[in-house]
């Protein structure tokens, strides 16, 4: 994968993520572990190679079906991408509109998610009025609340207290017991150590895969 | 209780001069097909009103004792008037209207009085009769030699060349003005979009459908242009009122032009200057959203 007539970002990764694994993306920073990840949320086409989503070619999966696929996608971006205009719950609403439920239907589901990330009493907020750590939370609720069956984070607990961090973490986990396949990408060792998740590690755009292991 | 979704799209900061300008091009384009309008009433009402009308002229004869063969010559000329089918009515102008005609020009007084003037016959035309001038002329001239028939046709030429004139160029400021107002519509949003870009982005890769996205734009901007162009067209059609008020009350607002007042039936032609920029705003909003998305992977 190479942007323009840019350098390489990433070669000869080759990988396959398990329906219901949950896996930690490592490596330094520039490694390439964004991109990787963006290939596979299909924020960006592959300059070459295969990617296989829920069973699609996705070189050959026709325009029309790439929503749906999509849909079936929560990320947690590194720069969070909030609507600024949005309160904290139509930000993590915004799935299940897209999805085409009605607000009267999931708005129990959302105040609980927002309870459990710790913004219950700030579920009226607009992200600016928001720290860092509660912006991340809110992208992270966002990420979830439709129950998607592939979950990807970028550096999700980069801007929380350990405590938080925790929390999050069992939040992955718990979606993860429930079918969803989690791929996390992080620097932070002492999350990847806190449980048996499996860790799949960036060198030079290249893929090497660490540690095989079960859930965290 | 049901939480309502907060506005899906935001209203951009700047909006306001756009919605301006809006208003603006929506309040000149909806003064320029009122024109228009008044333009084309304007010059039918001056074809017709030369049109349905003749006018036969006695002449002062060089010969015999004036009065008497003019008066015989009106009487003949009004026997042949009133015999013409198509005709509907013939009579001459008495010497105070034939004063009052030439007043302007020679002033009033016992000297006006003594000049030798022409008599004059109006003669109107049956709508829709066809009279043959010819024929009819001819035979004035036989019973009586002075008459000479004016159909109009001459001024009725002229004016119809001066109200084409007017209301070809009342159409092309018309046109101009509208492909101003569009240009502009378009503009505003697409720069809105423009401004929105990082949005539709987000929705994309949420997995939001091209339409989804695309309705919730159009929506945004076809609102916002309702309301400026509305306000722009609303401006417009109370100035039409007012001069049509003030027409009513016996005051000229404009002297020596004609009534520049719109019938009600005209002021509802203005409800398009909105629809119309509304429409364009629609389709704009949502041709530029689908070419965003379809630029995004």
């Amino acid at each position: 994968m190479r942007y323009g007539a840019g350098p390489e970002v990433l070669r000869d990764v080759t990988f396959v993520l398990e329906s219901g694994s949950f896996t930690f993306l490592t490596g330094l920073s520039g490694a390439g572990k964004t991109t990787l990840l963006k290939l596979i949320y299909l924020g960006e086409p592959p300059s070459r190679g295969l990617i296989t989503l829920f069973g699609h070619d996705m070189a050959t999966a026709r325009r029309g079906d790439f929503p749906a696929i999509r849909r079936r996608i929560g990320v947690v971006f590194q720069d969070f991408r909030l609507l600024p205009h949005l309160s904290a719950f139509d930000n993590v609403a915004l799935p299940l509109k897209l999805a085409g439920r009605h607000e009267g239907d999931y708005e129990h589901d959302v105040e609980e998610l927002l309870s459990w990330v710790g913004l219950g009493d700030r579920m009226h907020a607009k992200p600016a009025t928001l720290s860092g750590g509660e912006q991340q939370r809110i992208a992270i609720a966002r990420a979830v609340v439709a129950r998607p069956d592939l979950l990807i984070a970028d550096e999700p607990t980069g801007n929380v207290d350990a405590e938080i961090g925790g929390r999050l973490i069992r939040l992955f986990g718990e979606l993860n017991r429930l079918g969803t396949t989690v791929l996390i990408a992080t620097h932070d060792r002492a999350l990847i150590e806190s449980g048996r998740a499996k860790e799949m590690r960036l060198v030079d755009g290249r893929l090497v895969e660490l540690r095989s292991a079960g859930r965290p | 209780m049901t939480r309502s979704f907060g506005r899906l799209v935001p209203r951009e900061k700047g909006a306001a001069p756009l919605d301006l300008v809006i208003a603006v091009m929506a309040f000149l384009a909806a003064l320029a097909l009122g024109a228009s309008m008044l333009a084309a009433r304007a010059s039918e009402g001056w074809r017709a009103g030369l049109a349905d009308h003749v006018t036969v002229q006695i002449l002062v004869p060089e010969q015999g004792d004036v009065n008497t063969v003019m008066a015989n010559e009106v009487e003949a000329a009004l026997v042949v008037l009133r015999a013409t089918p198509g005709i509907g009515h013939a009579a001459p102008l008495s010497d105070k209207e034939m004063q009052a005609l030439v007043e302007p020009w020679l002033g009033k007084g016992a000297l006006v009085a003594d000049l030798p003037l022409p008599r004059l016959i109006d003669g109107s035309i049956v709508p829709g009769a066809a009279v043959d001038m010819s024929s009819l002329a001819a035979r004035l001239k036989q019973a009586a030699p002075d008459a000479e028939l004016d159909d109009h046709s001459h001024w009725i030429a002229r004016l119809s060349t001066l109200a084409d004139s007017i209301q070809w160029s009342a159409l092309g400021v018309l046109v101009l003005i509208a492909i101003a107002t569009a240009s502009t519509v378009a503009f505003a949003t697409r720069a809105g979009l423009e401004a929105q870009h990082e949005m539709v982005a987000l929705l994309h890769q949420m997995g939001a459908h091209a339409l989804f996205i695309a309705r919730a734009f159009e929506r945004h901007y076809a609102l916002a242009t309702l309301g400026a162009s509305l306000a722009g067209a609303s401006i417009a059609a109370t100035l039409f009122a007012l001069a049509g008020g003030l027409e009513f009350a016996g005051i000229e607002p404009v002297p020596f032009l004609p009534p520049i007042a719109l019938k009600l039936s005209e002021l509802a032609w203005l409800v398009a200057v909105p629809i119309v920029a509304t429409a364009i705003a629609w389709i704009t909003a949502r041709l530029s959203v689908l070419a965003a998305v379809r630029e995004i992977y």
